[in-house]
């Protein structure tokens, strides 16, 4: 690194780094390899194809970061949840409003968030297991509520899938923006990377951790959306996949799976990664079998060269 | 009785840029390490442990055979035993018994019939209760339920089951009552006298004049003294301490 | 704490570890319930055809929690048993299928699986990678790997043995139960020596109580890790030879109900997820439990959908009852 850059600068580099330099091969090699879906004028669609990846690594990450095993694995089956109960409302309630279907798709986020935080952090139930409970909740909630793939969209909301996934994603960005002028992300940072040493120095560690479950609920809700804008309708049995895609994408991303480290940024990063290897292979043609087993070797690569990486700095001695 | 051994630093450099400096520990002697927080006497422990590497040889000097001690694999083969400091981190399994905790060490000499004999095992573990009368409800109860020097008493009885010959303990008495202590500072006289190498470092100035005969004390990560008999005033450590002349 | 010394209590209100038996206790009393109101709300509930069907399924989810008990007690957790599970349950079809010898296949599948489970002991515990993230990725990996063999399009079955083995209807001597039931108790009875009364057991225990302390007590982590993890991989190899036999014919996702049943069969059993706790008699209870549900709403005339729900509902409400985590102020 260079010794003109900021530290604050050097040291996201050294995080993101290993998510950022497989996102820019990849994306050389798809340009490489498929101008025409590559092609600049194409990346709004590009983004929208991402963009609930995106909202469901971004939505990981939050309860990840807080630390002490905190992982929210119910995150796909509440996007599930989230499209199925907005398409019901809008094809059966005749409810088209965004300013209507937006808060209830946030507000059913959060407290499917709420639920899990509470779950977690007052009941103390473990929240691998506390999240598998809602996980099969909600996965068959949503299938009771709606049996069958169901449609359409309203038109706004479908129109929000191309170029203008930008909007929901980047009124994300500008949130955690806000949020880090406040106290709470180094909050969050403190009780995920040491909860005692927090609770002493006055933290309240439940509430933080509370809250960061409600934020995860909260991007679930928007990740859902912009899901619904993707596939234009509801389907009940396509929200459970991104789970565990979405903790790989955080996991390349540099977050750790320990807590106190990584940031939305790397969680984004991660998941970008994951969509253009998608795309990579997809241009190639391979079978979805083959692209399984890249997701698996990328994602233990990434893991394994930064935990090399991570390395020299702390010697065992078993 | 005790075997002809001794246990040697040579060359030993804790930092670079540190003079480079040695040591010989022999059956029967209690060496204590002082010097403030951070100095080198911590990493100096860990490196005779076989725990760190530093720059120089550790060896094990035993009737005319000499075995270098460059892992915490050829210290555990040579009986050479390290008590870490931090009870909490690095000392109890919270959610064994008292037992187990003793035990873990060493559970192959309990084995009959490849299976671990529970009588076996208490029996030894009875001995060990004895010598260090350690104060505890039922073998069988949580580690956790004992205060925090009989916690220390059974780590050490985990330690004293694998039959060291050299002992190095890192701060034995931190956060350990009066009385408990005086029970400790008999046992380590005990041992010395039957032929056990002891090495300790002690956060506590007083302790070391009371318990050892030789006292090595750092500082910068070197040595900065080294005092035996009538030389061992705490003035004179203080000053060692502190790098002053005294 | 009471004057009273530890020594008088009955043994059931000494502190400590007899909460984990309380919580064993407490989920065989759990599944006896649900038995009993099974056996009162549905007739036929306790029919011997319907009590030996509940036994194979809980026996063959208690196989394959055998590993995720273990991993647990250490501290980790292994989301890899379900591709191991298809990855054998294809292999050995496919390969007996071709002709093979099925002792051969058997010892082969069980190879590689144990080699795939100690490279993800090996990397989460040497490299201090969290094992969710390696058992996953190194799970999509066999799967992809095993479906690009076989084109998603598996052949083969199972020799009649194994299929009489884990058969509903079979017998075992002049028990009228498979031969699972009783090969699992006595498997039991081994793992509960190996844990309870070897060195090995204990250094598990140790290990997954205090990381931190295992080195000094001359513990190897790196090594636990990797058998635990290579064990793990193996009793999941052998669900997907079983499953073979108790479906008859090959599919490569038929582990994946058992990803999310292992866990909570371990957590209901009484494990504590941080590791150092858990009792493989547990689990059993666990497995009791979760099949015990599964039939009793199925018998009530529910959805699978509401099945399912109702499976998230009481794993939230017995853990909540007594799988509680202590306050993080008071852990180590």
């Amino acid at each position: 690194m260079s010794g003109s850059m900021t530290p604050a600068l050097a040291l996201s580099l050294r995080r993101y780094g290993f998510g950022l330099a497989i996102l820019v091969v990849l994306l050389i090699a798809n340009v490489v390899m498929n101008p025409a879906r590559f092609h600049p004028a194409a990346w709004g669609t590009l983004l929208g194809m991402a963009a609930p990846l995106i909202g469901a690594a971004l939505a990981s990450a939050p309860v990840i970061m807080a630390g002490r095993g905190g992982i929210d694995i119910s995150v796909g089956p509440a996007m599930g949840l989230v499209n199925a109960v907005v398409i019901l409302l809008f094809v059966h309630g005749g409810i088209a409003s965004p300013w209507l279907l937006w808060p209830v798709a946030l507000l059913l986020g959060a407290g499917i968030g709420a639920i899990n935080g509470f779950l977690a952090t007052v009941v103390r139930i473990q929240p691998i297991v506390a999240t598998l409970g809602t996980y099969l909740i909600l996965t068959g909630l949503t299938l009771t509520i709606l049996p069958a793939p169901l449609g359409p969209a309203p038109g706004w909301l479908r129109s929000l899938s191309g170029v203008w996934s930008f909007a929901p994603l980047g009124v994300i960005a500008l949130c955690w923006w806000g949020l880090s002028r406040t106290p709470f992300l180094g909050q969050l940072m403190a009780v995920g990377s040491d909860d005692r040493a927090a609770y002493t120095a006055g933290v309240n560690v439940t509430g933080v951790r509370f809250l960061a479950y409600v934020i995860g609920g909260l991007l679930v809700g928007a990740a859902a959306m912009m899901l619904t804008a993707l596939i234009g309708s509801a389907d009940p049995k396509v929200g459970t996949n991104y789970t565990m895609i979405a903790i790989a994408a955080v996991a390349l991303g540099g977050v750790s799976l320990a807590g106190g480290r990584g940031g939305l940024i790397g969680a984004a990063i991660g998941a970008i990664d994951i969509f253009l290897l998608q795309s990579l292979l997809t241009a190639f043609n391979v079978s979805t079998y083959v692209l399984q087993v890249a997701y698996g070797a990328v994602l233990v690569l990434a893991v394994v060269l930064m935990a090399l990486q991570d390395r020299p700095t702390k010697r065992s001695h078993a | 009785m005790a075997e002809a051994l001794t246990f040697n630093a040579a060359d030993l450099v804790l930092r670079e840029g540190a003079a480079p400096f040695r040591q010989v520990f022999t059956p029967g002697e209690i060496v204590g390490l002082a010097g403030l927080d951070g100095h080198g006497q911590d990493r100096f422990l860990r490196v005779m442990a076989g725990l760190d590497q530093a720059p120089g040889r550790v060896s094990l000097e035993m009737s005319g055979k000499s075995h270098p001690i460059a892992g915490f694999r050829d210290a555990e083969r040579q009986r050479i035993v390290y008590v870490p400091r931090d009870r909490r981190s690095t000392g109890i399994f919270p959610d064994l018994s008292i037992l187990d905790n003793f035990a873990i060490a060493t559970p192959e000499a309990d084995r009959r019939f490849g299976l671990i004999s529970r009588k076996a095992r208490l029996a030894r573990y009875m001995h060990w209760k004895e010598r260090l009368k350690i104060v505890a409800p039922s073998p069988d109860a949580p580690i956790t339920a004992l205060s925090g020097g009989n916690q220390q008493k059974v780590l050490l009885a985990r330690a004293l089951a694998r039959n060291p010959r050299v002992l190095l303990l890192n701060d034995p008495t931190r956060g350990v009552d009066v009385a408990t202590r005086h029970v400790l500072y008999d046992l380590f006289r005990e041992l010395a006298a039957e032929g056990m190498a002891l090495v300790i470092l002690s956060s506590e100035i007083e302790e070391v004049l009371l318990l050892c005969n030789r006292l090595i004390v750092f500082r910068d990560h070197q040595v900065s003294a080294e005092l035996s008999g009538e030389a061992m005033q705490s003035e004179a450590v203080i000053a060692a301490m502190f790098g002053r002349a005294a | 704490m009471t004057a009273r010394p530890a020594s008088l209590r009955p043994a059931f209100l000494k502190p400590g570890f007899d909460q984990t038996r309380m919580r064993v206790i407490g989920a065989f009393a759990v599944a006896l319930a649900l038995h009993g109101l099974g056996t009162l709300l549905i007739p036929g509930y306790s029919a011997p055809f319907a009590i030996r069907a509940m036994l194979v399924l809980a026996a063959l989810l208690a196989v394959a929690s055998i590993g995720q008990t273990l991993v647990v007690i250490l501290g980790g957790i292994d989301l890899s048993i379900p591709f191991i599970i298809g990855f054998a349950n294809v292999v050995a079809a496919q390969l007996y299928g071709q002709g093979w010898n099925f002792a051969l296949v058997c010892l082969l599948v069980a190879v590689m699986a144990i080699a795939i489970g100690m490279v993800n002991g090996a990397l989460s515990r040497g490299l201090n990678i969290h094992p969710l993230i390696v058992t996953l990725g190194i799970g999509m990996i066999v799967q992809g790997l095993v479906l690009i063999w076989t084109r998603g399009f598996p052949t083969g079955s199972a020799p009649k043995a194994v299929s009489q083995f884990v058969s509903i209807g079979g017998t075992f001597g002049p028990l009228p139960v498979a031969g699972v039931i009783p090969a699992l108790l006595v498997l039991t009875v081994l793992i509960v020596l190996v844990l309870e009364r070897t060195p090995f057991g204990r250094r598990l225990y140790a290990l997954g109580s205090n990381p931190g302390a295992a080195p000094y007590a001359l513990i190897r982590p790196l090594w636990v890790w990797m058998v635990i993890f290579g064990a793990s991989s193996f009793f999941a190899a052998v669900t997907g030879v079983l499953l073979l036999g108790f479906t008859g014919s090959a599919y490569g996702d038929v582990g994946q109900p058992y990803l999310f049943q292992t866990i909570a069969a371990v957590v209901v059993g009484g494990a504590a997820l941080v590791g150092g706790r858990g009792s493989y008699v547990g689990t059993l209870a666990g497995a009791l439990v979760l099949t015990e549900i599964n039939t009793l709403l199925i018998g009530l005339g529910y959805q699978p959908a509401t099945v399912q729900a109702a499976f998230g509902l009481v794993i939230l409400l017995l853990v909540s009852l007594y799988g509680r985590e202590r306050h993080f102020s008071t852990l180590v």
